[in-house]
């Protein structure tokens, strides 16, 4: 059972992960766990990109680095949006005392 | 392939338990290992600077961020309420997950390509990711790279601004404000030193 495992069964497991996150998106009811699925959906997009950057290794260094890069750029975004996603979580407990989605039904149209 | 089943099983594991456990530190402390087990999945794919960074950055630093908002809010998960309007979405939702998943598996395996030869992977990512991912991020994406530098910076200050207490008062209703509160008739508490020395410094 050696070699290298091919880059379909890890697209497949990133697919896995990424449909469990959105699942969680629409199971939740709480803000904070909403978030944590998006995280686990943007680590599955990133494991797809680490998965196809090997797969393009045929292409040249600067081709195949860009995947892993984009990866890096994705952990940075991913930190600034956790960073204001949170703050507007604690100024919205503040006013309500709660993180229920439900219950900031006033801000839909 | 080993590896890669026993990494699966433990990833999938955890992200069900993120989606599923209702205490919010439990389901955090799963991403967790969610993301510890992706880590040591881009070490098998040849990207060990993305592994390292994946456990400082967000195993590290955003999920303790998430763990302190969790405990500093002390939320209860997922409160199951009568007349809750959305409750449909629940199977309605795995329903959709497996159609999703299935198409996806069934486009991914129906165009099966071979991997490049193992020599050309070791010439690619021979230097151990950090030297290449600099080389391509200092050069095709440095404007990416500086467009995240900005966003980072509007994000600590955007962060800031949203969390920041207006002090729209003077300093000494400010100062009471601070104060934990009491009932009206008790008499005040002997030791503020938090309330003074912000008075103070107001």
């Amino acid at each position: 059972m050696g070699g290298p495992v091919p880059t379909e069964a890890w697209i497949v497991l990133s697919a896995a992960l990424f449909v469990i996150g959105a699942v969680g998106v629409l199971r939740r009811r709480s803000a904070i766990l909403i978030f944590l699925s998006v995280e686990l959906m943007l680590n599955a997009g990133n494991l797809a990109l680490v998965a196809f950057a090997r797969q393009w290794a045929d292409a040249g260094v600067i081709t195949a680095m860009s995947g892993q890069t984009v990866v890096f750029i994705v952990l940075a975004v991913a930190a600034a949006e956790v960073a204001v996603g949170l703050g507007i979580l604690v100024a919205i407990f503040r006013q309500r005392q709660s993180t229920d989605v439900d219950a900031l039904s006033e801000v839909r149209l | 392939m080993v590896v890669f089943a026993i990494l699966a099983a433990m990833m999938v594991l955890g992200a069900i338990g993120v989606v599923t456990l209702r205490r919010p530190v439990r389901a955090a402390l799963a991403l967790v290992f969610t993301l510890v087990t992706l880590a040591i999945a881009f070490l098998q794919l040849h990207a060990p600077f993305l592994a390292a960074t994946q456990v400082i950055v967000y195993a590290g630093a955003i999920m303790v961020l998430f763990l302190f908002v969790i405990m500093l809010l002390n939320v209860d998960g997922d409160p199951i309420r009568e007349g809750d309007r959305l409750r449909w979405l629940g199977p309605f939702a795995w329903l959709i997950a497996l159609v999703g998943l299935g198409g996806l598996v069934v486009t991914v395996l129906a165009d099966v390509r071979p991997l490049p030869g193992p020599d050309a992977i070791a010439a690619v990512f021979a230097e151990g990711g950090a030297g290449g991912i600099g080389d391509v991020l200092y050069g095709r994406y440095l404007l990416a790279f500086q467009l995240v530098g900005v966003l980072l910076l509007t994000g600590i200050v955007a962060a800031v601004g949203l969390v920041q207490r207006k002090p729209t008062v003077a300093p000494d209703e400010q100062l009471r404000s601070g104060m934990p509160r009491r009932t009206p008739g008790a008499p005040p508490p002997a030791d503020l030193p938090g309330g003074r020395a912000r008075g103070e410094s107001a």
